[in-house]
Parts: C-alpha cells; structure tokens; sequence
C-alpha cells in the first residue's frame, strides 16, 4: 500500500512538473477580429507570420477541402507551407477544383480536374499566398486555400474570435488575411500565459 | 404567343413586306391578265379570293414564324447557382441543363439536397399511406419561381429602293426593337409533376401586349408505373413548342430558323404563261416552329441518349371560336421523333456520367445525335362554305399534309458544336377552277412542296465569348412564283457574336446577309435588292 501511495506521489509530481516545463515553452494567442466595412468578421484568417531564422517542417496531417452542396467547406482554410490538402467531392454531380493564381502569381495557377463523388484529389502547397479555389463548373462556388509560413494560424468564428494554440514565447507579428478586407498586422508578445491580440480589418 | 415571336415581329414584318410583298403586287406579276380566260364579271371574286389566300396566309406567317426564348433564374435563385451551371450560353442547354429539364426540373441526384430554398408540402409525405381516403401530397415552390428576361436591340437595315419603301418602309436604322420584356414561370410539383408558362408582358414596344408562349403540365416518369426505365416515359399537357430537333424557343440566336417558318401557298398567279394553270388551292398557315396545343408523349431512356417524342397537337394556324366561316382547321396533328446520340467520349466512366470528366474539369460529352421526325396534318379550309363561296363551292376542301426531315448534331466539349436540319414538305392541292358560267370546280393538283433547312456551327472562344455562323435555305418553287425570292432557293447567311458580360447579361450581334427580293420600278421592270440588316442588343434576365 505503502509503495503505490509512493508511486502516485511520484506521478502526481512528474506530472506537475512537465505541466509547467510545457507552459514555459508554448502559450496561446487569444483575441478578437473587429471589422470596419466587412460584412462579418467570421472566415478571417490570423496568424503568425514568418519567424526569422525559424523554419518549420511540414506537416503530415492532411486537411480536407470538401466540395459538397455546390460549396466548398470549410470556405476558408490555412495551413502551413508544405501542406498537402485533400480535395474531396462529395456531391453526385460533377465538379472540379482550380485556382488561377496563389496571391497574384499566374504561373503557380493549377488545375486539379475532374473526379467522381466520394473520391480524393491531393495538392502539396509549397508557396506562401493565397489560393483562391473555383469550380468551372459552377461559378459561384469559391473556397480559399491561405498558405501562411508558420504552424501557428487559426480562423475566425462568427463573432470574430480566434485562438492560436502552442505558440513558443516570443515576440512574433500577427497577420491577418480576409476576403474583403485589407491585411491587418500587429505585434504581439507571447509568455508563459495566454496572450491577447484583437485586431481591426478595414474593408 | 411567344416572347421572341413577339418582339421580333416588327422586324419580320418588315422582311415579308420585303420578300412577300403585297398581294396586289402578286397578282400585278401576271400583269392583271392572268385571270383574262374567266368571264370578266368572275375575273375579280376569283381574283378575291386569291388575295385572301395570300392575305390569310401571309398574316399567319406574320403572327407564328420566329422563335421564342428562354433562360430559368427561378432555378438559380431556388440552388443558388449561377445559370452557367446549366448554359453554356443561355438560353442553349448543356448537358447538366438537358438533365435537370429532363428530370422534370430537378437535379438528376439527390436534388433534395441542393435545394435553398425549401418547398411547401402539401401533405406530408406519409400521407401516400392515406391514398385514396386523401389527397395525395404533393409541393409547391417555397417561393414564387418567377423569372423576367428583358431584350432590346439595335437595328441596321440595308437601304430599300423607293418602290419597295412606298409599300412597307423600314428606316435605316432603329433603336431597341424588337423590345420585350417576358414573364417565365417554372419548376416542379414534388417528384413527378413540373411545369412552365412563359407569356410577353410587353413586346414590340410601349404597352403593346405579347401573348402566351408556352404554358404546360409534365407527368414525369409515367413508365415507372409500367416497370419501364426512368424517364422512358412521360407524358405533357397544355401547349408547347414540339420536340424539334434544335429548338427554336430556346435558340441563342436573334433570328429564327426559316425552314422552321415555313408555310405553304401555292402559286397564286393564274395567268397562261406561267405553270400551273389553273389556279391553286393550297395555303397552309402551319410552320413547325410556333407552339402547339396538344398532350404529348415522350421519354429519353438509355441515360438520354434515346429520345422518342409522339405527339397528338391542334396545329398551328387553327382558328376557332368564331362563325364556322372563320374556321381554318378541325383536326389533330401528329409529330414523330426519335433521335439518338452516340457518346464519344473514351472514358466509359464519363460517357454514362451527367457530363464527361476532363483534365481541366467536367465538360459536355463530345457526341454525335442523329435523328429523324415527321408531322401529318390535314389543312381544312372552306369549313364555312364561304372562302369559294363566289365560285359556289361550298364543300370543305381537305388537303392533307406532311414533313419530313433528319437532323444531325456534332459537339465537342464545351467549344464547338455544328448542327443542321434538312426537311421535305409536301401539301396535297387542288386546282381551283372556274368556266364561262362562274362555277368553280376543285380538281386533285400536283403538291406543293418546299425543302429548306439551315446548317450552324458555334465556336466558344472563351466561355463568355461565342462566334455564331449560319446558313439558311428553303427550296420553295410556288413562294418563287408568288415573288418572294430572286431564285427558287432562298439562302440567308447569319454571322454572329454572343457575348456574356455576366452569366446573365449578354451583348449579342448577328448580321444577315438576305436573299435576293423581288419589286418593280416605275416603268414595271423586274429588279432585286437585298434587304441585309446588323441587330446587336442587350439581352438579361434576372
């Protein structure tokens, strides 16, 4: 009895102790998206833009762009450069997923082309910008792609709020990227805690 | 009537004043003296009625001979999607357009799931259970599914020669006409049952009224009650433009197809000189392309590729509801059709899919549709006894009529299609003829037939700009002897552009290239001018 009292000390202990060493190395970056001239200040993307001299393997997680009731859902989706992003189609009609430029840039213009319900189609996105997603089928179907150069992003909800999670300490700038709006940066300090950033997109 | 009947009609009306010409000028052609072997006082009723022949079927043409058009934002407003989804250029269907119509405007899958904006039951569902102690559920739209389509045009017209102005004057120029604006209504009555009215609110101009184009009720997959593929079977009621090879109602182009126009009149001019003599009888008011009452069936198994089409119509051309005198026809028409496409996409995968997948996206099957139709109908005229009443034959002449024709249909992808039509009309007739006494006589005559068709190609050059070209021709030997044409072969050349500013607002162009018309100078010579015109315009719906 006597020696598994010793051994939940020593559990409880280790555990605390990791508890703070983590704390010490990652904070969260919490805030609020005010608009001025948006419609909505939801599917606004925020995050931590590049880190000098800080580079960052790409991750193997693999997110799913979904093609389904003639929209593309999420609307809005960041990942990290070197993502590669999975393409489905769940609608039984037919669709297909190109972006004519990321940021601007033509010759990184792609199309992906035609596959049937249910199935896959893979994209790594190796440049930092933004990837505006069509369908040449149905016009009005417009998903975005934002490839940002750090692991540290979040999207907006409804009411604007974001949270950025496992951020080091640091000081790092803020950017953000909407449909409509300009791009906003701001400088934020992370410690052990949760740091607060809100932010103002103008149109 | 329909809207492009309507808002092209004063145009065309200029065009048969140009190439009817007036029925006195017709029957001036003989010099007056074609009628010199009848006794004097029978020379002007017989000459009477053959200006009402021509009158009659002149107004006919006038009212029924352009096509009517159509694009449905009620079913981009019930998806919210945009109408490129089913046109490539409205109101033309691609292949998902073709599916939705053909699925009684519904996608062909699961459509509940894309539909925005809910309908209302009537019922509820499980009230099928209750069937026959209930009504049997069905829905309404969840909005009201109205749609409007306004065009306006451009006019350039070719200068007339005085002769010509003096009796049908069109200015060198006119701006936004034809000038319509049309009213459309469409969708479905839960999974069976869909329905359409378009009708003219204004057209031609300022407060003058269009009419209905078409108005009907679809039963969808009646077979499935006789075990038969989906959609082998349907069944329409109310009025409707027949299954035509290309669809006139739903062309891209300014200008209807002539062939689609076409009636008949046999030559009218009696003189000695010029065969036939006597004179003849026929003039058939019916064109194919005007919309039809009737019940028709119909179904397109075989994932579409198999489209049969039979229908029982009115005709076009009918007159009712007055004295039996102003009867022009008493009986039911009948249209055949059957076409097939041969898909030629490689991929099986793609060729039994709604539209092909390509590397770039999903795009229209590359295919080959070729079909055949015919329409039998009897034209009745003298019901009333009073058309020949002068000659005193009061008897109802019944001259029986067919046409007959074939069709073929290239497209590739979403970027080029080229298409034609060719048919052979043929209209049994009579000889009219009159003694010394002024008693008429009707005898079996020679038909008068016709052939025409058109051949068309269109190019997208990008999905907003489109190049048109097309050649029309109608082969009518009795409309050369009446004066409507330089040759017995009336060729138009229609180049054209279509551009879409929007998927909705279009700028469209089309120049033609007229046959040659008839007319007199002052000192009675026979001389020929083409009366070309350039229409550009606007053309949106919302």
């Amino acid at each position: 009895m006597k020696s598994f009292r010793f051994a939940a000390k020593v559990v409880a202990v280790s555990s605390a102790v990791l508890l703070l060493a983590g704390a010490s190395v990652a904070g969260d970056i919490k805030g609020k998206v005010n608009v001025q001239g948006l419609k909505s200040a939801e599917n606004i993307a925020v995050y931590v833009d590049a880190i000098p001299d800080k580079k960052f393997d790409a991750p193997t997680t693999k997110p799913v762009m979904d093609q389904t009731k003639m929209t593309f859902a999420p609307h809005v989706m960041v990942v990290q450069v070197g993502t590669t992003v999975e393409f489905l189609n769940s609608d039984p009609v037919g669709h297909n997923v190109y972006w004519p430029s990321i940021s601007g840039n033509k010759k990184l213009a792609h199309n992906l082309g035609t596959w049937p319900k249910g199935e896959k189609k893979a994209f790594q996105f190796n440049d930092v910008g933004v990837a505006s997603l069509l369908c040449n089928v149905h016009p009005e179907m417009n998903g975005y792609v934002v490839i940002v150069p750090t692991p540290y992003f979040a999207v907006t909800d409804k009411s604007g709020n974001y949270e950025i999670k496992n951020v080091p300490p640091g000081k790092y700038t803020l950017k953000t990227w909407s449909e409509d709006g300009k791009v906003t940066t701001q400088a934020v300090e992370v410690g052990t805690g949760a740091a607060t950033a809100d932010l103002t997109v103008k149109k | 009537m329909s809207r492009r009947q309507c808002n092209a009609r004063p145009k065309i009306l200029g065009n048969l004043n140009r190439y009817v010409r007036h029925p006195s000028q017709i029957l001036a052609r003989s010099g007056g003296k074609g009628w010199d072997y009848v006794h004097n006082d029978k020379h002007l009723a017989v000459k009477t009625v053959a200006a009402l022949l021509v009158g009659t079927f002149v107004t006919f043409v006038l009212l029924a001979m352009v096509p009517s058009g159509k694009a449905i934002p009620a079913f981009s407003r019930k998806y919210q999607t945009s109408c490129t989804t089913c046109h490539n250029n409205y109101p033309e269907l691609n292949d998902f357009g073709l599916a939705f119509k053909k699925n009684g405007f519904k996608f062909p899958t699961d459509d509940d799931t894309f539909v925005k904006q809910e309908p209302v039951l009537l019922g509820s569902k499980a009230q099928k259970e209750a069937f026959p102690g209930a009504v049997y559920p069905g829905e309404i739209p969840g909005t009201i599914p109205i749609a409007f389509r306004y065009e306006g045009n451009f006019n350039w017209n070719s200068n007339q020669p005085q002769p010509v102005q003096a009796v049908g004057y069109i200015p060198r120029t006119d701006l936004f006409v034809p000038n319509t604006f049309t009213i459309i209504s469409a969708g479905s009555f839960g999974p069976n049952f869909s329905f359409w009215i378009d009708d003219d609110i204004s057209a031609g101009g300022s407060g003058a009224n269009g009419g209905l184009g078409d108005g009907w009720l679809k039963y969808n997959d009646l077979g499935h009650v006789f075990h038969l593929p989906k959609n082998a079977l349907n069944v329409r009621y109310g009025q409707f433009e027949l299954d035509l090879p290309f669809t006139q109602a739903r062309t891209p182009y300014l200008s209807g197809y002539d062939v689609f126009g076409e009636g008949a009149l046999a030559q009218q001019s009696c003189s000695g000189s010029t065969p036939p003599n006597p004179c003849q009888t026929v003039n058939n008011s019916f064109i194919l392309g005007a919309p039809q009452r009737g019940i028709e069936f119909g179904g397109y198994p075989n994932n579409g590729n198999f489209i049969w089409d039979v229908a029982i119509v009115d005709g076009t051309g009918s007159a009712y509801g007055g004295t039996t005198a102003l009867v022009t026809r008493n009986t039911k028409d009948v249209y055949v059709r059957a076409s097939y496409q041969f898909n030629l996409e490689r991929d099986p995968d793609s060729r039994h899919a709604i539209q092909a997948a390509g590397a770039t996206g999903p795009h229209d099957h590359t295919s080959i549709r070729v079909g055949g139709f015919y329409y039998h109908g009897k034209n009745q005229q003298n019901f009333g006894g009073s058309s020949f009443g002068s000659v005193g034959l009061t008897n109802t002449l019944n001259e029986p009529f067919y046409l007959v024709g074939g069709d073929v249909r290239f497209r590739y992808r979403n970027k080029l299609e080229i298409y034609g039509v060719g048919l052979v009309s043929h209209n049994d007739n009579h000889y009219l003829t009159v003694d010394s006494t002024g008693a008429g006589t009707f005898t079996n005559a020679h038909a008068v037939t016709s052939t025409g068709g058109f051949v068309a190609g269109n190019y997208w050059i990008y999905p907003w700009l489109i190049a048109t070209m097309r050649y029309d021709f109608v082969n009518s030997p009795s409309d050369y002897w009446n004066g409507a044409s330089q040759s017995r072969t009336r060729n138009d050349f229609r180049p054209g552009y279509q551009i879409l500013v929007r998927a909705n607002i279009k700028v469209v162009g089309e120049y033609t290239r007229h046959w040659g018309v008839p007319y007199q100078d002052a000192a009675g010579n026979t001389l020929y001018y083409r009366p070309n015109s350039f229409v550009t315009g606007i053309d949106y719906v919302f």
